[in-house]
């Protein structure tokens, strides 16, 4: 029998099809019913993402999905894009994760996000620095678990440091300048950064707490306003300009760390500060020319010992979302022991488990979890606000004018600290 | 009225909803702080705050020189280019097609590749510049004000010369030919012809040219924020790329609308101008 199919019959029975698959679960069988589909937003790898997004543990991942009756979809983003889109989804009221990545943003989007870390597992918490809890810790609720252990560390190329007659990574500022000079020959610099973009942990403001707190320096006094018009703010900053005739120029123009990184990768740089992550991608030939000459120590200290900032990487549960039991089950398994060991000896981002950071196999496949564990033991404090991103662009610009010698440290750290107490008093 | 309403639905969501609603964000003091979304009606507040913001300022004055420094290197080149394009040596479809790759490129793809051209490091431009003896070590093109700035401009003209040159290319071919005969025969050379004949026939497309690369040169985004993020110091900060900085980085949405309505105005002013000079007119004395 020939079936006459006109275009009144096709059109109806599009919209027939059309108006069946907006009817939620309309195509899925009873038995997935009761599935929960959980969104996640994260970074784009090669920075810290989680089981799925980056190429690890993901058998255990699957496995996870299937006996908890969930599905994960992840967003990722390449990292300097992460908060711009997520205080857009934020202020729109259209977010549409369970879990978010954050970094040093907690307190700004803190009233769209549950303290669901208040309820992990006593185990699990005891096995995580108390520290780490800081930056996401915001009315004494616990909003984020940090999920990597992830301090700036000094990372230098042996080879290149012996040529210039150091034996050893500098230990404090002076052993750092000179070590710099000298490491600077031959086309190559002593030292590289990325001082291109001022903003955020990682910018170039943030760099200069490390300089700060090592000189004994705060960003906020006792009252929250700016306290940094001090001669640790002002000797800081100079460490820095010292720096400059030693640093690969480009750096003030390179806007993300990768492009520092490639720079101390290649060859034609002998030291900068870094994330764990570095270690790996140090010693992969594909990407490295340095391979088996790189290491890393503890940052040079200041006038006060030495110090760094935390990169502050943790999970967050959105308010809106409908499986916060669930959402809390899956940040759980990311920070399950297995999960974290096979975090770090796949992707090179340390875990932040005590039990693994002390595991002899991590140890031995990432020899800077020791140094990050003893930079741990200094002072790492990242000042986030929630106008960290207004404060550190303020900050970083003026960095950037000293840096440039346009202006003296002194002229700029007070032209910052005006900057930044107009910021604070705005806040109100 | 009846048919031409949908149309007028369709704008009215996505171009007057947009823009009123703008207006009033910029009346209001509205931060994302905490997490919860602020709102106080604060006036002209924001305005007012424009006028002692050094950095707005910093970044009215670049956008400034960017515009009008974009316009004449445009407009030149454009008008160059044309004039070669419409010389018979020039008019292979072959030549066309290639000048028109830089325009067709996606602008953030653009940006991406002048971000190595650019590279200090590993650059082609130094690598060139090196091999043909011109400098003795790589340059930081983006490492100082002057030169980011200046680099960003380059950049931005080699990819609006493509398109302002075909719309001269289409001007110059609607010169009649027979006014370079009638000027030939008054005794006219080439550049007595091209003063006396092409630039005031072509005034109409040169003065649309022109108008239409000041919009796009007060657009300018991608550029910015994937080359230098503003930097050095603010130093290639245009004013699109500060309210985009305000808005959705410092999450200060009041006072990133009053500087999205400054664009805004100067840009509806010319596209007015636009307006104006393509509005059909009557020739005084035709019936």
């Amino acid at each position: 029998m020939v079936h006459n199919f006109n275009r009144r019959q096709f059109l109806g029975t599009g919209a027939l099809a059309g108006a069946m698959t907006t009817m939620p679960g309309w195509f899925e069988g009873g038995a997935k019913a009761q599935s929960a589909a959980l969104n996640v937003f994260s970074p784009l790898p090669p920075d810290p993402a989680p089981p799925g997004a980056a190429k690890f543990s993901e058998e255990a991942f699957a496995k996870w999905q299937a006996d908890n009756g969930a599905t994960v979809a992840y967003e990722t983003l390449a990292w300097p894009q992460l908060h711009d889109r997520m205080a857009t989804a934020f202020a729109s009221g259209a977010a549409p994760w369970d879990i978010t990545y954050n970094c040093g943003w907690v307190p700004e989007f803190e009233s769209f996000l549950t303290p669901y870390a208040d309820n992990l597992p006593k185990a699990l918490v005891d096995d995580l620095p108390a520290t780490s809890f800081a930056t996401t810790t915001v009315g004494g609720k616990r909003y984020g678990a940090v999920f990597t252990l992830s301090l700036l560390t000094l990372f230098y190329n042996k080879e290149l440091m012996e040529q210039a007659g150091f034996k050893e990574a500098p230990k404090t500022w002076d052993e750092f300048k000179a070590c710099a000079k000298e490491m600077t020959r031959d086309g190559r610099f002593g030292f590289v950064l990325n001082y291109g973009d001022p903003a955020g942990i990682g910018g170039t403001a943030s760099y200069w707490m490390v300089f700060l707190q090592q000189a004994g320096g705060k960003v906020y006094g006792e009252d929250g306003m700016p306290a940094f018009k001090s001669d640790e703010g002002v000797a800081a900053l100079q460490m820095m300009v010292d720096l400059m005739p030693s640093t690969d120029p480009g750096s003030i123009s390179y806007a993300g760390i990768n492009d520092a990184t490639n720079v101390l990768l290649a060859g034609r740089a002998g030291m900068m500060m870094n994330w764990p992550f570095m270690w790996n991608a140090g010693n992969d030939p594909k990407q490295s020319q340095i391979v088996g000459k790189m290491t890393s120590a503890v940052l040079p200290a200041g006038l006060k010992g030495s110090a760094s900032i935390d990169g502050t990487d943790a999970w967050t549960i959105t308010k809106a979302s409908k499986n916060q039991d669930k959402a809390q089950k899956l940040i759980e398994f990311y920070l399950d022991a297995e999960v974290q060991k096979r975090q770090v000896l796949d992707t090179g981002w340390l875990p932040i488990r005590l039990s693994v950071l002390a595991d002899p196999e991590v140890q031995a496949k990432a020899p800077n979890a020791a140094v990050v564990l003893e930079q741990a033991k200094h002072p790492y404090d990242s000042f986030v606000t929630a106008d960290y991103n207004q404060v550190t662009v303020a900050i970083g610009t003026e960095v950037q004018k000293a840096l440039q010698g346009s202006k003296t440290a002194a002229q700029a750290i007070a032209d910052a600290q005006d900057a930044v107490t107009a910021i604070v008093k705005r806040r109100g | 009225m009846f048919f031409v309403a949908p149309a007028l639905i369709v704008l009215a969501a996505i171009l007057f909803y947009p823009i009123v609603d703008s207006v009033l964000l910029a009346l209001q003091r509205v931060q994302l702080a905490g997490g919860a979304v602020t709102q106080e009606w604060i006036g002209l507040g924001n305005f007012t705050r424009l006028f002692s913001d050094p950095v707005f300022w910093r970044a009215a004055l670049n956008t400034a020189y960017f515009s009008v420094m974009e316009v004449i290197l445009v407009t030149l080149i454009s008008l160059g280019v044309a004039l070669l394009l419409n010389h018979p040596f020039g008019r292979s479809g072959f030549f066309r097609i290639l000048l028109i790759i830089p325009w067709a490129i996606a602008p953030v793809a653009n940006a991406v590749l002048w971000k190595w051209i650019l590279n200090a490091n590993y650059g082609v431009l130094n690598a060139l510049l090196k091999s043909l003896g011109v400098i003795d070590y790589n340059q930081v093109w983006l490492g100082t004000p002057f030169s980011a700035l200046n680099f960003l401009l380059i950049v931005d003209v080699w990819k609006s010369v493509p398109f302002v040159a075909l719309l001269m290319l289409a001007g110059l071919q609607r010169v009649p030919q027979s006014l370079y005969r009638a000027a030939y025969m008054d005794g006219a050379g080439p550049w007595q012809s091209f003063l006396n004949v092409t630039l005031p026939t072509m005034r109409g497309v040169i003065a649309i040219a022109i108008v239409l690369q000041t919009i796009w040169s007060l657009r300018v985004f991608d550029l910015v924020f994937v080359l230098t993020r503003g930097g050095p110091a603010d130093a290639t900060a245009l004013l699109n790329f500060l309210a985009y900085r305000v808005t959705f980085n410092f999450l200060d949405l009041g006072y990133g609308s009053a500087i999205a309505n400054v664009i805004f105005a100067l840009t509806f002013v010319l596209a007015a101008l636009y307006v104006w000079l393509l509005w059909p007119r009557e020739i005084k004395g035709a019936r």
